[in-house]
């Protein structure tokens, strides 16, 4: 190659690169043959104590349900695996059928008539969805529930910070967690507010019936509905109840939780917003041959081709999960899965009455209909004290409601219990038991 | 060598059984009005019938484990199969973000040795890897920029982000999302136009946003004027690093004076994009930036890793948490794998690949500016005119050869543009492979041409009636009044 190049050596290729701008030796380690690579790799990962060795209830926006193994198999199909976005739509029939599944997939969900091909996950779809609303409707003002997780709440101040927007909290009802629909009526009648953002679940893990009355609360501002996937099985969707947008995190949903990531975000809209919606949107058409076929389509909404006038900045979404997605629900059927919703949440129940008979602890802390999750409050200390005695005893009894950050307002010592499907009825009396002597302080 | 891909006629999912609405059952406690009123509408179907379907649909795909992937910018290298079973380990897959510190010590280690690794390759002082992707850390950092402009008190003032007519679209996208204005620099012979640039710094710079090497495959080397330029006139630079590949070990952006950078382990670490993401974004700062950088932070005390939410300069949070970790672990496996020659290697190799290819499939299409290339290489389409074939045409008529095609159109500033990559893991035999398919797509006739794809499992897609009269989900196809049967 260097001959043909007419060159002595490969350093020649790099006399573009001036003397100054050079680096000496970068300091990294040798390389390694795959089995030291390996055997390294799996001296680190050994420090981490999985789920599976727990009685587990931390979920939360992450859920933690049974991937089954087929799942895994067509996510390993390599010409998926191993493939670029569907720039040459001819070559790439596979995934853009896929997302084009995936869309309708979450069309039925949520009732409503247009989904995108994916977005990084569930918090920065709503920050699109903070955005896109703001392309609906004038004003400055987002409103949020007070009671939404604080990393949410962050990402969206960040993607309304650009524009120079604004994320205000709807204060909640102390009895029920859920929004104070007075005070949005009023909020929304002052104006200046563009769309508001209700969660389902919301951020204590209960479903708020006021949701159901926020559309005709807001008229003609834009409604952001934050859907768990599952829930959406049993409960009424979004679109029927008023819903211009409905994002979700898929995560959970035929995806591992790897940590957190990668991730699923889900955006779907109504059909006379979509040359607003932002990320990839797979479509039908035909080819040469008058045959059925697909591509990515309304790209003129995209940054490749409007550049600073794009509707989002994203080029690689998340099509590998939108497919583990739609294998997931094809797999298990839809029966199947709004029974799984229906049976996490007779659980929830066992375990939130059970908890309510221990001293010490308000469970469920608010009084509202509940799928898998449900809040719990201690009446003395604190809520990581509280889980780390769990932890001794094999239990994640799951995940503090706080924001982490020093400075951030004190909140009361609450916890979101999630009830995943490695919860059965040993698990949950693991987790009475431990919560009973972790109150009292005690504990091994 | 004929191709031919699988074409088979398979059904949508939802035509392979009835998909009635099922049942909703009940659930205690909820009210009548929250429960849904309609079962959801899916096809029930066996695993069998399930994998089979999906199955077939892979079949209609290309990959890399199946064929070159020539797309530019995209640095579409082989991702080792290894990566696939290390973070399929319970140790890695069964991980949840919210476990207690104490129980995720092997997660948080990998995420902080992969930090590490990449403070070394960037030359910046602190790395994050919360972005989801290379387009999410640019805005990221862009919003880190913000911020420390607000510090300054210089928000209202410095509201200009410059970018180069080169730079990937996503530039003055995230740079419009984090509330800047921009304004393009025009490039000469391909490169950043330095006297362009000084006139075109000014108070109101914010930052200057540059790939290197850039798109055209050109290794920017006015670079430490660059630097000078934009710094003199207090504003930032920012390193797009879509293209860090072909420079790992020879500079970094650190000494070419970037303040700010993003990488994409989809790319340069050979995590797979998977048909369109996941991607797996890396955010890298310099000292003036690194306070800004979102939480949590990964610190290690002792043999103790932990998250640190004090950083109260930090932009908070840009995604639930701490990063793509399953893409995180492959690259820190290819980074172990590699260490410091493999990585100096994959830099050689790339470049010396695209040199190699560049300079054949030059003598069929004229490449615009100087040969020395960087990762990619340009040519131009436009001669093909003459007989009437764009690049789309002979784009086409490559994949019927059983090979990527490669970018087109893509930098405007190239009439007709193919921007060519095939990075350090595609052998000779594979280069010259892509070669012999070029010089056969470029010398058929304009009949073929026109004609191509015909080896696929579909033929010429209308991609204008896909925007004009969109159908974007099943819901639009029921509603469809124009019956399409297959053949």
């Amino acid at each position: 190659m260097l001959a043909a190049l007419g060159i002595g050596s490969v350093d020649e290729l790099f006399s573009d690169v001036p003397k100054r701008a050079r680096i000496g030796r970068l300091g990294i380690g040798p390389s390694r043959e795959e089995p030291e690579v390996v055997r390294e790799v799996d001296k680190i990962l050994a420090r981490n104590r999985p789920l599976s060795g727990f009685a587990n209830f931390v979920g939360g926006r992450l859920p933690i349900r049974y991937v089954p193994a087929a799942v895994d198999a067509m996510l390993s199909r390599s010409e998926f695996f191993t493939a670029y976005t569907p720039y040459q739509p001819e070559a790439s029939q596979g995934m853009l059928r896929v997302l084009f599944e995936f869309q309708s997939l979450w069309v039925e969900l949520t009732g409503l008539d247009v989904a995108n091909a994916s977005l990084y996950d569930g918090a920065t779809a709503a920050g699109e969805a903070l955005l896109f609303a703001r392309r609906l409707h004038d004003g400055h003002r987002f409103l949020v529930p007070a009671s939404l997780p604080w990393e949410e709440r962050s990402v969206l101040q960040n993607y309304a910070s650009g524009p120079g927007l604004i994320v205000e909290e709807i204060p909640y009802d102390p009895g029920s967690g859920g929004l104070d629909l007075a005070w949005v009526r009023t909020k929304v009648g002052q104006g200046d507010v563009f769309g508001v953002l209700a969660d389902v679940p919301n951020g204590f893990g209960h479903v708020d019936p006021a949701v159901l009355d926020l559309k005709s609360t807001i008229g003609a501002v834009p409604l952001v509905v934050a859907a768990d996937p599952l829930s959406l099985t049993v409960l009424e969707a979004p679109g029927r109840y008023g819903a211009d947008v409905v994002v979700g995190e898929g995560l959970g949903f035929g995806i591992a939780p790897s940590f957190g990531g990668p991730a699923l975000g889900l955006f779907a809209c109504r059909k006379e917003h979509v040359r607003m919606a932002p990320g990839r949107i797979a479509g039908a058409t035909l080819d040469a041959d008058g045959r059925r076929a697909y591509a990515l389509t309304l790209q003129t909404r995209e940054q490749h081709i409007r550049r600073s006038r794009a509707t989002s900045n994203i080029c690689t979404n998340e099509s590998l999960m939108a497919l583990a997605f739609v294998v997931y629900a094809t797999l298990v059927g839809p029966r199947a899965l709004a029974q799984l919703q229906a049976s996490l949440a007779e659980r929830a129940k066992t375990l939130a009455s059970a908890l309510g008979g221990v001293p010490g602890l308000l469970a469920p802390r608010f009084d509202a209909p509940y799928l898998g999750d449900f809040a719990i409050e201690l009446v003395s200390g604190t809520a990581p004290a509280f889980l780390e005695r769990l932890r001794r005893r094999k239990v994640l009894g799951g995940q503090a409601i706080v924001d982490p950050r020093p400075g951030a307002p004190k909140t009361p010592e609450r916890i979101l219990v999630s009830v995943g499907a490695s919860a059965g009825e040993k698990e949950i009396q693991r987790y009475v038991t431990a919560a009973r002597a972790a109150v009292g302080g005690g504990g091994p | 060598m004929t191709f031919r891909q699988a074409r088979w006629d398979e059904p949508s999912v939802w035509d392979l059984a009835p998909s009635g609405p099922g049942e909703v059952p009940n659930v205690p406690g909820l009210p009548e009005r929250f429960r849904r009123k309609e079962g959801v509408r899916w096809p029930e179907l066996s695993e069998l019938e399930v994998v089979r379907h999906y199955t077939r649909l892979s079949q209609m795909n290309f990959g890399i484990d199946t064929s070159p992937y020539a797309l530019g910018s995209c640095t579409m290298k082989y991702n080792p199969k290894v990566s696939e079973l290390l973070a399929r380990r319970p140790g890695a897959a069964d991980l949840h973000p919210s476990q207690p510190e104490s129980t995720v010590q092997g997660a948080l280690e990998i995420l902080w040795r992969l930090e590490r690794i990449l403070t070394k390759v960037t030359g910046l002082s602190e790395v994050s890897l919360q972005p989801a992707a290379g387009a999410h850390g640019e805005y990221a950092a862009l919003l880190m920029v913000r911020a420390y402009l607000r510090d300054r008190g210089e928000l209202g003032s410095r509201t200009e982000v410059l970018l180069p007519d080169t730079a990937h679209g996503t530039n003055p996208a995230s740079a419009a999302m984090a509330g800047f204005t921009t304004r393009e620099i025009a490039s000469k012979d391909g490169c950043v136009d330095l006297a362009a640039l000084r006139a075109a710094v000014s108070e109101k710079t914010a930052c200057f946003m540059l790939t290197n090497p850039n798109t055209a495959g050109l290794f920017e080397s006015e670079i430490l004027d660059i630097a000078q330029t934009v710094h003199g006139a207090g504003g930032l630079l920012y390193y797009d690093g879509a293209n860090l590949n072909a420079i790992l070990g020879v500079t970094h952006p650190g000494r070419m004076g970037f303040d700010v950078a993003h990488l994409n382990l989809h790319k340069t670490f050979a995590t797979p994009h998977g048909g369109g993401g996941p991607g797996a974004g890396v955010l890298a700062a310099g000292e003036t930036l690194a306070p800004y950088l979102p939480v949590p932070r990964i610190v290690k005390r002792g043999r103790k890793f932990s998250l640190d939410y004090d950083r109260p300069k930090s932009i908070g949070k840009i995604r639930a948490g701490y990063g793509s970790f399953g893409l995180d672990l492959r690259a820190y496996a290819f980074a172990l794998a590699h260490g410091e020659e493999g990585l100096k290697h994959v830099a050689r190799r790339a470049v010396l690949n695209s040199n190699y290819l560049g300079a054949r499939m030059g003598q069929y299409l004229p490449r615009p500016f100087r040969p020395l290339v960087k990762h990619e290489f340009l040519l131009s389409g436009a001669p093909l005119k003459e007989k009437g074939v764009r690049t789309l045409d002979l784009a086409k008529r490559l994949l019927d050869e059983g090979v990527h095609a490669p970018t087109i159109y893509f930098p405007s500033l190239v009439e007709e543009s193919l921007m060519v990559e095939l990075p350090e893991t595609e052998s000779k035999r594979e280069l010259d492979g892509y070669f012999d398919a070029f010089v056969r797509a470029v010398t058929d006739t304009p009949e073929n041409l026109h004609a191509a794809p015909r080896n696929l499992a579909v033929s010429r897609i209308d991609e204008v009636r896909a925007a004009r009269e969109p159908l974007l989900s099943w819901k639009d196809l029921r509603a469809a009044p124009a019956k399409v049967e297959a053949p």
